[in-house]
């Protein structure tokens, strides 16, 4: 049973960093395996919370120093090259425990803020934040896993046939590489969704997250299931995850934490044995289609 | 408050694993450290301990190939500078955290919110190197195919800079009197501003190194700290005065503003053993590795050139990725006197971006920095340590104190956020 919950503070609120800190320290007590940096709706959607999560992640990392820590942000608004490099960076010095959640809930602020060229037909969306994710991952993708030797007596850093140009071109974003960052230790940092936020994407996601019904549709297929519950549902939630419905729980509601703390004592954290999330979640580590085969 | 803090300030300019190139081979380097969270710690700890004024990391926006091969003997320059130095605020309280971000490849909303953030982790230690963008492959990896020309890149970087500090006054409860014009003019179509949480300083120091007309009017008009290049105590006054001149002239204070030379330097107890030291990390970058530094400097591969021929000039100018004309002025002395490849490429490498280089003892160290401020030719230094970690700890552990003797350099920090420490006794 894995459990996530998520995290955002409120503009207005004189007291924020020390909230903020305290209930990172109790989710951490807890032990939440999911910690997603966003801002959760009444409606139970995410959106891109007020702290900018790409530069919170490395910061509140150090308290949440177990679970996966996902930085909820824009899709269609962000740029391929910065994220590919902000979370190459998050991932190292996480030990590969970082996740991204693009999400196009939420995009009005941006769209006001970014300007008029950000501006989409609402069926163009998904197709963008495809292209988003698609131009990213080829950025990860421009150097190959292996790539950094680093040794001192030879001088040998890195092995220059296992980096190289990508020149990703897509229907929005366009992209030559290579990233000025090694490729993150899980390959990939894990791509989370909200299937109430994006349906109907053209690339699975590593984690997703919903309703029983958004659960059970294609969307899912693939992915490590997490059931958005709250105080009310959370019970049915419990016998849906038993029944193999999904592999765990989102909490959400205003006493979120106090849930995530009830849930802990009935469901002890399983061990789990990988170098990073990517493996301890049991997903694969992502292929590489720019990687050249050298010959031994 | 401002005598307390000392009329010397000083900032941590780091790279992952220092100036030199061949830095990372040095025996007390740990160049696996620079992607590991405790690296950061540590020394984030270190220079708060020795009470700089703040920890900056530069920032470039291109791979570091040139005509597609990759370097493999020059290591990784620096991780993102947002998460490094989120990583910093997590175990400091006081010392400030400064990211290099380009104006030319952002935009405001994006900027202001990455900063916000970064000001509210670390409750109001945030600062911002203000940069455009040189290198000519960056435009690529943004789906564009050349770098815009230079003024109209710091007619965009002042129309940017007005429009994050109108989000940031906006979030602050405070609009800005122009935050119409700031949203909404030649650059920029902003109709909203977003929502961030407030932090003790509303918004980061500004920082810029211009050295061009352009660039310096820039600084001039906005910075509160400025890096340059100085050798000599000469070009650092001479580039002081321009700049208070320009500010002057702007309406602004020039009292206002900290103008911070870069220094790189290599310590030791003796003046024998820190030659000794520097001859070694010049050494460490062998023949292939300042043909590859090189290569990136102008945008073509040398390793592919017999290393004993002089450069090819027409052949190199007529593929390389930098404009044809900077690098024909650049490489046209080494093929005048004859030389090699390989001599030039090393000649090259042992003066990294022509920063001043500071090699001897932490005494004469002190004595110099001493020196200059004496001369009003800077009022701090930009410190880019040889190589990483070990230069930075000799710094902290013997310099610093000496300052702090002198009563140059403040001995307790006067205030929390990064605006404060830049108070000084300045002698405008
Ligand atoms: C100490 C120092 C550090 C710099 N760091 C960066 C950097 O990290 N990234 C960058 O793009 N430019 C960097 N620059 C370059 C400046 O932004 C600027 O382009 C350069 O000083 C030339 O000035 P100009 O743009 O007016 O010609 C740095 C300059 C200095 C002096």
């Amino acid at each position: 049973m894995y459990l996530s919950i998520s995290i955002d503070v409120s503009p207005r609120d004189g007291a924020a960093f020390a909230r903020l800190g305290q209930q990172a320290d109790r989710i951490e007590q807890a032990g939440a395996d999911f910690v997603l940096l966003a801002h959760e709706t009444g409606a139970g959607t995410l959106e891109p919370g007020r702290l900018e999560a790409v530069v919170t992640l490395p910061w509140i990392a150090r308290r949440l120093a177990t679970p996966v820590v996902v930085a909820a942000l824009p899709a269609v608004h962000s740029v391929p090259f910065h994220i590919a490099r902000a979370l190459s960076a998050a991932d190292f010095l996480t030990s590969g425990r970082a996740g991204w959640l693009p999400l196009l809930h939420g995009g009005a602020r941006f769209d006001a803020a970014y300007g008029d060229a950000y501006h989409l037909p609402p069926g163009d969306r998904v197709a963008k934040h495809d292209d988003f994710i698609r131009a990213t991952r080829a950025l990860w993708d421009s150097w190959d896993q292996d790539a950094l030797i680093l040794n001192k007596d030879s001088g040998a850093y890195l092995d220059s046939a296992k980096v190289r140009r990508v020149d990703y071109r897509g229907p929005f974003f366009a992209t030559m590489g290579p990233l000025n960052a090694a490729r993150p230790p899980q390959g990939h940092p894990l791509l989370v969704r909200d299937l109430d936020d994006v349906a109907g994407s053209t690339i699975p996601a590593d984690v997703v997250l919903g309703g029983a019904d958004r659960l059970a549709g294609v969307d899912a297929r693939g992915a490590v299931r997490l059931l958005k519950v709250t105080a009310a549902t959370v019970e049915q939630g419990e016998a849906l995850v038993r029944a193999g419905k999904a592999e765990g729980l989102h909490v959400a509601g205003p006493d979120a934490i106090d849930q995530l703390e009830a849930l802990r004592r009935h469901y002890t954290r399983q061990p789990a044995t990988g170098a990073t999330a990517r493996a301890r979640l049991g997903l694969a580590a992502p292929a590489n289609p720019y990687s050249k085969k050298v010959p031994a | 408050m401002s005598r307390e803090n000392g009329r010397l300030h000083l900032w941590a300019f780091l790279q992952g694993i220092g100036f030199f190139p061949g830095g990372w081979r040095v025996e007390k380097a740990t160049p696996d450290a620079v992607f590991q969270r405790a690296y950061y710690e540590r020394i984030a700890r270190m220079v708060e301990d020795a009470r700089f004024d703040a920890i900056v990391f530069g920032d470039q926006l291109q791979g570091r190939d040139a005509a597609g091969r990759t370097p493999g003997r020059l290591a990784i320059p620096t991780l993102d500078p947002f998460t490094l130095l989120a990583v910093m605020a997590g175990v400091t309280s006081r010392v400030g955290l400064v990211a290099t971000v380009s104006t030319t490849y952002n935009e405001p909303a994006e900027v202001a919110a990455k900063f916000a953030a970064l000001n509210f982790i670390s409750e109001g230690r945030a600062g911002w190197n203000i940069v455009t963008t040189v290198h000519p492959n960056s435009p690529w990896n943004f789906g564009e195919p050349e770098l815009l020309e230079k003024s109209a890149r710091y007619a965009r970087a002042q129309a940017f800079v007005d429009a994050a500090d109108a989000f940031w006054r906006q979030a602050a409860g405070h609009p800005a009197a122009n935050a119409a014009d700031a949203l909404r003019n030649q650059w920029f179509d902003i109709a909203g501003t977003l929502d961030f949480p407030t932090s003790p300083q509303y918004r980061p120091v500004l920082v810029q190194a211009g050295q061009s007309p352009d660039g310096r009017n820039f600084a001039a008009q906005s910075a509160e700290a400025i890096f340059c290049p100085a050798p000599t105590i000469d070009a650092g006054r001479a580039y002081r005065d321009d700049i208070h001149e320009r500010a002057r002239a702007l309406g602004r204070d020039p009292s206002k503003m900290l103008i911070m030379p870069g220094l790189a330097f290599i310590l030791a107890d003796t003046e024998e053993e820190a030659q000794r030291k520097h001859r070694h990390v010049l050494e460490l970058a062998d023949d292939q590795l300042c043909i590859e530094y090189l290569s990136e400097s102008i945008g073509y591969d040398l390793t592919r050139l017999p290393a004993n021929q002089p450069f090819p000039l027409d052949e190199i100018c007529a593929a390389c990725e930098f404009p044809a004309e900077d690098v024909r002025r650049m490489l046209t002395p080494a093929v005048e006197a004859g030389l090699s490849i390989a001599d030039a490429c090393r000649d090259y490498a042992r003066k990294p971006r022509g920063h001043a280089i500071f090699v001897g003892t932490p005494e004469q160290m002190a004595d110099r920095m001493e020196t200059w401020i004496d001369a009003g030719a800077c009022d701090g230094f930009t410190l880019q340590p040889g190589y990483m970690p070990s230069e930075l700890e000799l710094f902290c552990a013997h310099v610093a104190p000496l300052l702090q003797q002198r009563g140059l350099l403040r001995r307790e920090y006067q205030g929390p956020t990064l605006r404060d420490h830049l108070l000084g006794e300045f002698r405008a």
